[in-house]
């Protein structure tokens, strides 16, 4: 016979399985992780579930509503364009060039960022002063100004967009890291690690990452956030994705001419920018709360 | 007339899996005019209780007494709120680190200014603010602080560690406590400012009769400062009397071992010798024994201490254990 | 039995005051300083905050290099700035147990990482070492795949001492390590220590303020004020005879009798 557990047994998690606890709590924070892991599939499968290809014209079926509406038609679910594109497809084509290019933008900066960042605070004096402020005329100008600037000078296109925004977003991390690893240099664990004979490399390895890399994500989830609107605005002015990409904001631009006969053109891409942006930010405030009920306990 | 008077305080701690007995039916009485040393190490539950007596726990603890008196009042019958408004008109608290209890964006006078009690204050309220300030630099002068010019003008970091206790025990004065609880006051000072703050204390009970509940971890410390102390373990009451019986004829093991640990009795034995320890260590709050919660570390345990033992009173000096110690002296 | 174990020779540090660009001021954290320890022994410094004592703790670890002086181990010199030549000597205890552990590595992790930096053990040998020195500081070789987190604040320190002797140094420094323990986990502390006196031949420099713990623990006794060496020499004579005026001041406060 199966002996019972009398004891309560004790669980006694990693520092990252309880931060994954602390996050699953609110239920908001889930809801928000359950529709930015949704976007996430929508970005990578993008061509396989689609119905229909994001630029193939049905010149029959111009300006059709949703499906939901009278003259609407259940094979077209969301409705066309006045090119005759299905709008389902093109949304979800756009979600893999506004959000996951969002979220390439956001790992390159990152990696940039943290490279310079750690540098700098492994440096000291004027060296360590220049890479931490060199990159701060960019944070001085505002993010959108600076990408139009770029794509001016480099002409117009989304490579032209990533590379514009990814420098935009640089500098935030640079800073955070530095003062993050700064902050760590100045306990004790480090200054053991150093005695024990570790070189630099290995204690940014091993003693210092692991312990940062929280606020790394939660300030690269605000980043994101940043990165959608900037992407999709520039599309919007018609400086990044070309034309007929379907890109979120590309197609706000296309359809404000319509806007009077056929409004879904506009608000289907505006909700979907919307859904987006409101994921990414309950996933960034859970982290936070996490990040503060861990440091509390 | 007893001060204070508590009989069988309990604090709950609600958790998601059961509810923990953080501090487990303590008894505590004060009268006026005395010191009295609240001794116990980490996880005793020291700072719980004084925290319930003032009443600034938070929802997650849960209060309950057979018996809290204060002045011959009963204030277990009287509401949560109607139980603080009566205590914290009578009752200050001075905290552990000084430095961290003061605001750190205002300079000395302002806090000071802030904390002088309103009822004190008459005149027309263009008079009041001379008067606050008045009032703020006598309370600077009560605890000893001669120079009040610079003092009012300084920002906290700018002043040592014994200077913002001062002020903190100024602030503390302010209302005309009846009972000073005192949480571990000098635990991060040198020694030399710990016998300041200790000597003003002592001076502060003489002269207004303000009664002092000193609680420490050290017990020799306490010992040269208090009239009677109150020993705690893990949340159980474990011993109580005057300073001489509990320090010269400890009945319980766990104050017995407090006492060896202390450098007054380690001064006989003879150099890098092992000291007398209890072994094992303090049971966290997820795991506590049951019955007397020294059980486990005890070296006089038996089949009995499953049962959380009763209190004895042997002239006032009362022990809560199955087999004090009481038989070795005598 | 008991030999020179470290020469300290004319040890000084100074500080160039950051905050003056030209006539930089030097302060001086602590005067040039010689003294010996021998194995099986311990030496105590006493002193306020502000005296030098943990100035002169990271000068003998290794964390800062002398502005004048050296430190000779068994006749042969330490090169400041070589930890790897060090470590295996001479280490260090810290006070703040709460920060000296890695909160997201393992024990083990913790404790693998001196010896494979230094030694040329392999895996099972590793594993095989540590688990005896976490028997030896009195922990359960269970405990190799716990976090920090999960331990009490004597434990932790139990922990930097498993990983202070895993190396099997001659010299530990104890930097303020016992004053943030609880009465009864000091005791039990120094007696651990004691007892890995005796097996190893450590020798301890304990730094301090508690005359209690130095009476009972040391044998020799350095008192420090403001970077200058008061006094210098057997505990027992310098806390029944203090000279200086500063040592008097320092026993009179802490109530101490002999």
């Amino acid at each position: 016979m199966a002996r019972d557990k009398i004891y309560q047994e004790e669980e006694f998690p990693t520092p990252l399985m309880q931060l994954w606890h602390n996050f699953k709590e609110p239920p908001v924070v889930m809801i928000g992780f359950g529709c930015f892991l949704f976007l996430i599939v929508l970005a990578v499968l993008a061509t396989i579930i689609t119905p229909y290809s994001s630029v193939e014209n049905h010149l029959d079926h111009l300006l059709l509503p949703p499906a939901w509406s009278d003259d609407g038609n259940v094979s077209f679910l969301l409705g066309t364009d006045n090119l005759g594109r299905d709008m389902l497809s093109r949304l979800i084509h756009g979600t893999s060039l506004t959000f996951g290019l969002s979220i390439i933008v956001v790992m390159a900066s990152l990696a940039i960022g943290v490279i310079i960042g750690s540098l700098s605070a492994l440096t000291t004096g004027i060296k360590s002063s220049f890479l931490n402020h060199f990159l701060d005329v960019i944070l001085s100008i505002p993010s959108l100004l600076l990408a139009i600037i770029i794509v001016a000078i480099l002409g117009p296109g989304l490579e032209n967009t990533v590379w514009a925004i990814i420098m935009v977003l640089i500098p935030q991390f640079v800073h955070i890291t530095r003062n993050a690893v700064k902050e760590e240099f100045a306990k004790d664990y480090v200054l053991a690690s150093r005695l024990d004979g570790a070189s630099s490399l290995r204690i940014l390895r091993y003693s210092i990452f692991p312990n940062i890399i929280e606020k790394l994500i939660s300030q690269a989830t605000l980043a994101q956030s940043a990165a959608i609107l900037d992407i999709a605005a520039l599309g919007f002015l018609g400086l990044g994705a070309p034309i007929p990409m379907p890109e979120w904001g590309a197609m706000l631009a296309n359809g404000i001419e319509l806007f009077y006969i056929a409004p879904w053109t506009v608000y289907l891409p505006g909700l979907a920018i919307l859904f987006s942006v409101i994921a990414t930010n309950l996933v960034g405030e859970g982290m936070r709360h996490a990040l503060k009920v861990r440091k509390e306990s | 007339m007893n001060l204070i008077d508590i009989r069988n305080l309990s604090i709950e701690l609600q958790t998601s899996t059961k509810p923990i007995l953080a501090v487990d039916r303590v008894n505590l009485t004060m009268k006026e005019g005395e010191v009295r040393g609240l001794v116990g190490e980490s996880g005793s539950g020291k700072s719980l209780l004084a925290q319930a007596i003032v009443g600034v726990l938070d929802e997650k603890w849960k209060v309950d007494a057979d018996r809290f008196h204060w002045r011959g009042n009963d204030l277990m019958r009287l509401s949560a709120e109607e139980r603080k408004a009566i205590i914290s008109k009578d009752v200050a608290m001075i905290f552990q680190e000084p430095m961290a209890c003061l605001d750190p964006t205002t300079t000395i006078g302002e806090q000071l200014e802030e904390a002088v009690d309103v009822e004190q204050l008459t005149g027309f309220f263009w008079q009041k603010r001379q008067q606050r300030k008045l009032a703020a630099i006598t309370l600077l002068h009560k605890v000893g602080i001669k120079q009040h010019e610079i003092c009012v003008k300084s920002f906290p970091h700018q002043l040592t560690d014994a200077l913002c206790q001062r002020v903190m025990i100024a602030m503390a004065l302010a209302r005309r406590p009846m009972l000073l609880i005192a949480d571990e006051p000098t635990a991060a000072m040198e020694s030399t400012n710990q016998g300041q703050i200790f000597r003003l204390l002592a001076s502060l009970n003489q002269l207004k009769n303000m009664s002092i509940l000193l609680i420490s971890h050290d017990l020799e410390n306490v010992t040269h400062w208090t009239n009677s102390i109150t020993v705690m373990y893990s949340g159980q009451f474990v011993e109580a009397g005057t300073t001489e019986q509990i320090f010269n004829q400890p009945y319980h093991p766990y104050t017995r071992a407090l006492v060896d640990s202390s450098p007054r009795a380690n001064r006989t034995i003879p150099n890098k010798s092992r000291l007398m320890t209890l072994p094992g260590s303090i049971p966290i709050l997820q795991h506590l024994p049951i019955g007397c919660r020294l059980g486990p570390r005890c070296p006089r345990a038996q089949q009995k201490c499953v049962h959380a033992p009763k209190i004895k009173n042997f002239h006032s000096h009362q022990v809560s254990c199955h087999f004090p110690l009481k038989d070795s002296y005598s | 039995m008991s030999h020179v174990l470290l020469q300290v020779i004319n040890l000084s540090k100074t500080y160039k005051d950051k905050n003056y660009w030209f006539n930089r001021k030097c302060v001086a954290a602590l005067d040039p300083v010689s003294f010996d320890i021998m194995a099986h022994k311990t030496l105590a410094i006493v002193g306020e905050t502000g005296s030098g004592k943990s100035t002169l703790a990271r000068l003998l670890v290794g964390a800062e290099l002398p502005t004048t002086g050296h430190i000779r181990l068994n006749g042969e010199t330490f090169t400041p700035g070589d930890f790897k030549q060090r470590c295996q000597h001479v280490r260090m205890i810290f006070q703040d147990s709460g920060t000296t552990l890695n909160p997201s590595l393992t024990i083990e992790q913790l404790l693998d990482e001196p010896l494979q930096l230094n030694t040329d053990l392999d895996e099972l040998e590793r594993h095989q070492l540590i688990r005896e020195t976490l028997k030896k500081v009195g922990l359960l070789a269970e405990h190799m795949s716990f976090y920090p987190h999960m331990f009490s604040g004597g434990q932790k320190q139990r922990i930097s001492l498993a990983r202070a002797i895993i190396l099997k140094p001659q010299v530990i420094i104890l930097d303020e390590a016992l004053a943030s323990l609880d009465p009864s986990l000091r005791s039990q502390m120094i007696n651990l220590l004691l007892d890995l006196q005796q097996q190893m031949g450590l020798a301890f420099i304990l730094i301090s303020h508690n005359l209690g713990i130095v009476r009972h623990f040391s044998d020799e006794m350095m008192v420090l004020c403001n970077g200058k060496v008061l006094e210098f020499g057997k505990t027992a004579e310098i806390l029944q005879k203090p000279k200086h005026k500063y040592t008097k001041k320092l026993i009179m406060s802490q109530r101490f009798q002999l």
